[in-house]
């Protein structure tokens, strides 16, 4: 049952990631809107998904990859539907939602082929999972932040405004986004990792047990990180700060794409 | 019985008239005033609205023949500066019914307009209205049309971006600083030349809320002035380089024959601001600002041709807009036209309803005179009565005529229902009062 109402979920996403591209490049104000419904209506019905999981399997609903995954997208939509009222930046959808349906192409049969009982975790991982969860789903935004300045930046530069530049918000909004989210984003993230670290001393025995999705979270970690303190020491905004993001980000598929594909620590 | 009327636009505008013409026709209040005092007194037009501005001239009305109406509107018009009505003829456009309607939203709506969703021509049009209206030539015809135009024009501007994006040059670099900083309140200029359009650009700046204007000139007392004009401070023209990094816009338009904004100057600035976007408005020709400077990062540098090119594609998108506008304005033409058709029918119901009850009223009275000693329970009874019957009465034609107004027969119901009472004056002419 849960399973088939993530499958409805992700439908709206990506008739919602469809009607906001089309808003863009379109120039549709109504589409707009109903790329905000289909989110919306999608987001409740994958929170539906989510507890009746928790409540069918009678345990905490993320601890297989998968629905670790579908927990980031979750956040994801949670994130992109505040900054989208909060900030006003409209088509943040257009950029986000594409993401989303990269990241969620696997899930219907992800969510449908663990049969297997998880090791009971204990309280930190639960921790942990969380707060890399919400994390990631900040930086998610930020790519789409970084992604659409650069775009606007490069229009500018051009000095010959093409279709996209009449949407998009200006350049500083964009910035502030970047930044907003990673602020967020990344003591998240940091605490997050941390917490696994030490459960992985404590459940695993040492540090240096080969993990994939544990070294490039690291990696994930460091160029997170990079940004920030480039950033901190005024060197990194704008421009230069939005390529990083957007190597974080990739950076980020690799993990949770490690974190599928490759057996470690963490199981498939 | 007055024949119906049909409304009907005539005049000529800025793409069938040449301005020399133009101008001669365009009139003071005062003038339209008196013409249309003097042309309702004619008897050939029901309703009329003249409105007049630098781009067009055009007669909105009623009336029974519009060729005759327009003719004699128009031609009115012409005499007052000693033409002849059919030296004009050839330039005049007319067209009446839905046609009309739709010509008058797009007015409205700028978007027959010469510079396309100006937003001028709607006052003009809502001030020709009044003018109509305290003459008392505005009916209950110009009065649908308009309020539907006003409204079809607010539309237009909330729901499309005819008139959003800047189709002047000055304005177009207000619009680019506004694509790269998020607002523009408390953001500082430096104008480097004292140039007309860079001082309307600064304006237009200070207008958006920017807050501190250095002004750098060769000559000082110059600098001095335009600082001083602008509320501003004005800047020795050796420390130029020093302001770059100080403000977030730049405006040049010196006559400089070489660049005298460096890439190099730029680059120190924009180390200064830490990685915050500097914007180059550079209107001067020869260029002012070294080309170099927009290869740098955070900084954008736009000359004049660059403006005009933004301004172009501008005025595309808001070719692009009027497709959608247009499409907007015959959806409110259809319900204009619904409006009109209840119009028709309105003035038939409320002289039916007032012919049933003046006989009612008589008959009541009779009765009651009839009937000495009668308590105030009986003239209750009667009073009361008398009303169901009419409204019992009244109940079938008036649902048969709305329906059939909605269905677009309306003419045809009023008619036979004005000739079965015997009411006076149906159609469009109004009740009596």
């Amino acid at each position: 049952m849960n399973a088939v109402l993530f499958d409805v979920a992700l439908t709206a996403y990506i008739l919602a990631a469809a009607a906001a591209i089309g808003s863009v490049a379109g120039r549709r104000k109504q589409l707009g809107w109903v790329a905000l419904l289909l989110t919306q209506a999608g987001f409740v019905c994958h929170t539906a998904a989510v507890i009746l999981r928790g409540i069918e399997l009678r345990r905490l609903p993320f601890m297989t990859m998968a629905e670790v995954i579908s927990l980031v997208i979750w956040a994801v939509i949670l994130v992109d539907l505040w900054v989208e009222r909060r900030h006003r930046i409209r088509p943040l959808s257009a950029f986000v939602l594409p993401v989303i349906l990269a990241l969620g192409l696997g899930l219907p049969t992800g969510l449908r082929s663990i049969a297997l009982e998880p090791p009971v975790p204990s309280g930190w991982v639960v921790v942990h999972v969380a707060l890399v969860l919400v994390g990631l789903a900040a930086l998610v935004v930020n790519f789409g932040g970084a992604l659409m300045y650069l775009l606007q930046e490069r229009q500018l530069k051009a000095r010959r405004p093409g279709k996209i530049y009449y949407r998009l918000p200006p350049l500083e909004a964009l910035d502030r986004l970047t930044v907003a989210t990673l602020t967020v984003g990344f003591p998240f993230l940091t605490v997050g990792l941390a917490l696994g670290v030490l459960s992985v001393r404590a459940a695993w025995g040492s540090l240096m047990t080969f993990d994939p999705l544990a070294l490039f979270s690291l990696l994930m970690w460091v160029i997170y990180a990079a940004i920030l303190v480039g950033r901190v020491m005024g060197r990194w905004r704008g421009h230069r700060a939005a390529y990083f993001s957007i190597a974080g980000f990739c950076l980020m598929l690799v993990t949770l794409g490690a974190g599928v594909f490759l057996h470690g620590r963490h199981g498939s | 019985m007055s024949p119906p009327g049909t409304l009907f636009v005539a005049g000529m505008n800025h793409r069938t008239a040449p301005v020399a013409l133009r101008e001669q026709l365009a009139l003071e209040e005062e003038k339209i005033r008196e013409i249309l005092a003097d042309l309702a007194g004619r008897g050939h037009l029901e309703e009329i609205m003249i409105l007049s501005t630098c781009n067009r001239v055009e007669v909105y009305g009623v009336a029974a023949v519009p060729g005759e109406a327009r003719s004699l509107a128009l031609g009115r018009l012409a005499s007052q500066r000693g033409l002849a009505w059919r030296d004009l003829e050839p330039l005049v456009y007319t067209v009446t019914g839905e046609e009309a309607a739709l010509h008058a939203f797009r007015v409205a709506a700028s978007l027959d307009s010469m510079v396309l969703g100006e937003p001028q021509i709607l006052g003009q049009v809502k001030d020709a209205f009044a003018l109509a209206q305290s003459v008392g030539t505005a009916g209950p015809v110009l009065h649908a049309l308009m309020s539907q135009a006003f409204s079809a024009a607010k539309r237009v501007r909330s729901e499309t971006e005819v008139g959003r994006l800047a189709v002047s040059i000055s304005y177009a670099a207000v619009e680019l600083a506004r694509k790269i900083f998020e607002g523009l309140e408390g953001r500082s200029v430096l104008l480097v030349g004292a140039g007309e359009m860079s001082e309307l650009a600064a304006r237009h700046l200070i207008d958006q809320g920017a807050l501190t204007v250095y002004v750098a000139n060769r000559t000082w007392s110059r600098a001095q002035e335009l600082a001083r004009s602008l509320g501003g401070a004005p800047v020795p023209f050796e420390q130029m380089d020093a302001t770059l990094g100080l403000v977030d816009i730049v405006i040049t338009s010196t006559a400089a024959p070489q660049p005298i904004v460096t890439a190099a100057a730029v680059r120190a600035a924009l180390q200064a601001r830490r990685g915050r976007p500097l914007f180059l408005i550079d209107i001067a020709v020869p260029r002012n600002v070294d080309p170099a400077v927009n290869d740098l990062e955070n900084a954008f540098c736009y000359d004049i041709d660059d403006l005009r090119s933004v301004v172009e594609s501008n005025l595309k998108e808001r070719q692009r807009e009027a497709v959608r506008a247009q499409a907007l304005l015959e959806g409110e033409v259809a319900k204009f036209a619904a409006r009109l058709q209840q119009l028709e029918v309105v003035p038939t119901i409320v002289s039916l309803r007032e012919k049933l009850e003046a006989i009612r009223r008589a008959e009541l009275e009779r009765a009651l005179a009839r009937l000495p000693g009668s308590g105030e329970e009986t003239r209750r009874v009667m009073e009361a009565l008398s009303q169901a019957i009419v409204n019992k009465v009244l109940h079938a034609p008036m649902v048969k005529l709305k329906a059939s107004s909605r269905a677009g027969h309306g003419r045809r119901w009023t008619d036979m229902i004005s000739e079965l009472f015997g009411l006076r004056g149906p159609g469009r002419s109004r009740p009596p009062e």
